[in-house]
C-alpha cells in the first residue's frame, strides 16, 4: 500500500507543530487505519527529536569582546554636547566612562610616585589621567591572547608623549600581567578602567604589574617624554606560571 | 519579550550607541555561532564568520528595513556567508568523504554522543541548502513562515525542502546504524 502524498505533508507539519484544525482530523483518521503511516510518522518523529537534541555549543569565551572591538564607532547625531557628553562620548573607547563613577569630575594626572611602593593597590579610586575627548590616538600594534586562563587583546596607541596600552581581556581566573620596558626614561602616567573595581595594579621603574579577573577592559599611560621607539614586553601569568608572552612596539609615526 | 525590541535596539545603534549593539550581541551570538556550527561542521569557521556576520550588521545597520523581523536579517547572513564560506574553502559539495562512520554498526546501540556526532555528520552529507533548512528549523526553532522570510522563498519551498532534507538525512543515519 503506497501513501498519499498528502500524508506526508500532514505528518509533517503534525511534527512541527503546524497543522490546521481540519488537517489534524484528516491524519488521525488516516493513521488510526494505517499501520504504514503510523510507522512513517514514528520514524519522522524519532528523527526530528535527534535534530531537536542537538547540543548547542557555547562561543568562544573571547568572542563577543573581539566582536564589539571590531566593531567601528559610528558618529551618533546629537546636538551640540555639554562639557560632560563630551567626555563621556570621547572615542578613547569610553575610558572616560569611568569618571561617571565618581561624585566629582576631576582630571588628575597620577603619578609614579603614587603607587610605586611595591603594594598592590585598588585602583578603583584611581580615576582621572588623561581623557581628552578630541583624542584620536593612532594605534601601533595589538597583540591577541587566546589562552584558556585569559583571552582578548592588547593594543598600543600613542598621543604626543603618551602611550597608551589598551587591554581588552576577560579572565576565567586571576590572572597576573606585567608590563615591561627597558628605556628608564619612560614613566608610569596613569590608569583607567571601563568597569569601575576589579583591577589592581602596581608600578614600579620599568614594569607595570596589573592583577585581574574576569572581563576587564582598561588602559595604562605611559609618559615616554624623548617620543622614543621602545618595546613593551608583556607577560601574562595564572596560577604562578607564564602562560603568555608578547610584545608590542612604538616608533615615532607609527 | 521583557528586553528591548530588536528593532528599537538598532534604532539605538544607528544612533551611535554602542550598548545597544552589545545587547544584540548578547542575544544573537550564540544562535549564530552554533548556526554557523552546523552549517560549516567547525568552531573556528564558525567563530569567524559570526564575526563576519556582526561586522556586516553592524556597518550596514542603515541597510536594516524594520519592516521585517530583525532575526530574518541577521540569521539570513549567517546561512549566506557559512554558505560563501563553503564556496571559499571549496567545501559547498556534500562531504560524503569526510564523514567517517561514526557508530560501530547497526548492531551496536548508539550513545547519545554518537548519535549527535553522526546526526553532524549526516548534516554534512546534504547540500548546503538543505541543511540551512534544517538548521532554522530544529537549532533556531523557526516557523516555515520565518525560514520563508529568511531564505526568501515560498512557504511550500520550505515544506519541500525541510522534508527531501529529513528524508536524506534519515537514509543516512539509517545506513549508518544510527537510526
Amino acid at each position: 500500500m503506497t501513501i498519499d502524498p498528502k500524508y506526508f505533508e500532514l505528518i509533517q507539519a503534525d511534527i512541527d507543530g503546524e497543522i490546521d484544525d481540519a488537517g489534524k482530523v484528516d491524519l488521525e483518521n488516516f493513521l488510526a487505519e494505517s499501520e504504514e503511516g503510523r510507522a512513517v510518522y514514528e520514524e519522522l518523529e524519532t528523527l526530528c527529536r535527534s535534530l531537536d537534541g542537538l547540543p548547542t555549543i557555547d562561543p568562544p569565551a573571547h568572542l563577543r569582546h573581539v566582536l564589539l572591538n571590531q566593531a567601528p564607532v559610528r558618529a551618533a547625531p546629537q546636538p551640540a554636547p555639554d562639557i560632560l557628553q563630551r567626555l563621556l562620548s570621547g572615542p578613547m573607547l569610553g575610558y572616560v566612562g569611568v569618571f561617571a563613577a565618581g561624585v566629582a569630575l576631576t582630571l588628575a594626572l597620577v603619578d609614579s610616585d603614587q603607587i610605586s611602593r611595591g603594594a598592590f593597590d585598588d585602583v578603583t579610586g584611581l580615576v582621572g589621567t588623561i581623557a581628552d575627548p578630541r583624542f584620536n590616538a593612532p594605534e601601533h600594534g595589538m597583540i591577541s591572547v587566546d589562552e584558556s586562563e585569559v583571552a582578548g587583546t592588547v593594543t598600543l596607541r600613542s598621543t604626543g608623549p603618551l602611550l597608551i596600552v589598551d587591554f581588552d581581556l576577560s579572565a576565567r581566573q586571576p590572572v597576573e600581567i606585567v608590563a615591561g620596558y627597558s628605556d628608564r626614561t619612560i614613566w608610569f602616567n596613569g590608569f583607567a578602567q571601563l568597569e569601575s573595581t576589579g583591577t589592581s595594579i602596581a608600578a614600579e621603574t620599568g614594569a607595570v604589574t596589573l592583577k585581574m579577573d574576569g572581563k576587564r577592559r582598561y588602559a595604562v599611560y605611559l609618559n615616554n617624554p624623548g617620543m622614543r621607539p621602545t618595546t613593551i614586553n608583556l607577560k601574562f601569568r595564572a596560577d604562578e606560571r607564564v602562560i603568555h608572552e608578547a610584545q608590542l612596539s612604538f616608533s615615532e609615526g607609527g | 519579550m521583557s528586553e528591548p525590541d530588536d528593532t528599537k535596539l538598532m534604532e539605538r545603534c544607528n544612533n551611535g550607541d554602542r550598548h545597544a549593539f552589545e545587547l544584540l550581541l548578547a542575544k544573537y551570538e550564540k544562535p549564530v555561532f552554533n548556526a554557523a556550527y552546523r552549517m560549516l561542521n567547525s568552531p573556528d569557521d564558525a567563530r569567524d564568520v559570526t564575526q563576519t556576520v556582526f561586522l556586516k550588521v553592524y556597518e550596514h545597520l542603515d541597510q536594516y528595513d524594520p519592516k521585517y523581523r530583525f532575526f530574518s536579517w541577521i540569521y539570513r547572513i549567517t546561512l549566506n556567508e557559512s554558505i560563501n564560506w563553503l564556496k571559499k574553502t571549496n567545501r559547498l559539495d556534500a562531504l560524503v568523504e569526510d564523514t567517517a562512520d561514526t557508530a560501530g554498526g547497526p548492531e551496536q546501540e548508539a550513545t547519545n554522543e554518537q548519535l549527535s556526532e553522526g546526526m553532524q555528520a549526516a548534516l554534512m552529507t546534504i547540500s548546503p541548502d538543505y541543511r540551512a533548512v534544517i538548521v532554522l528549523k530544529h537549532l533556531l526553532g523557526c516557523s516555515y513562515q520565518e525560514i520563508s522570510e529568511i531564505l526568501e522563498i515560498p512557504v511550500k519551498k520550505v515544506k519541500s525542502r525541510l522534508y527531501t532534507a529529513r528524508q536524506l538525512l534519515q537514509e543516512t543515519l539509517i545506513a549508518r546504524g544510527l537510526h
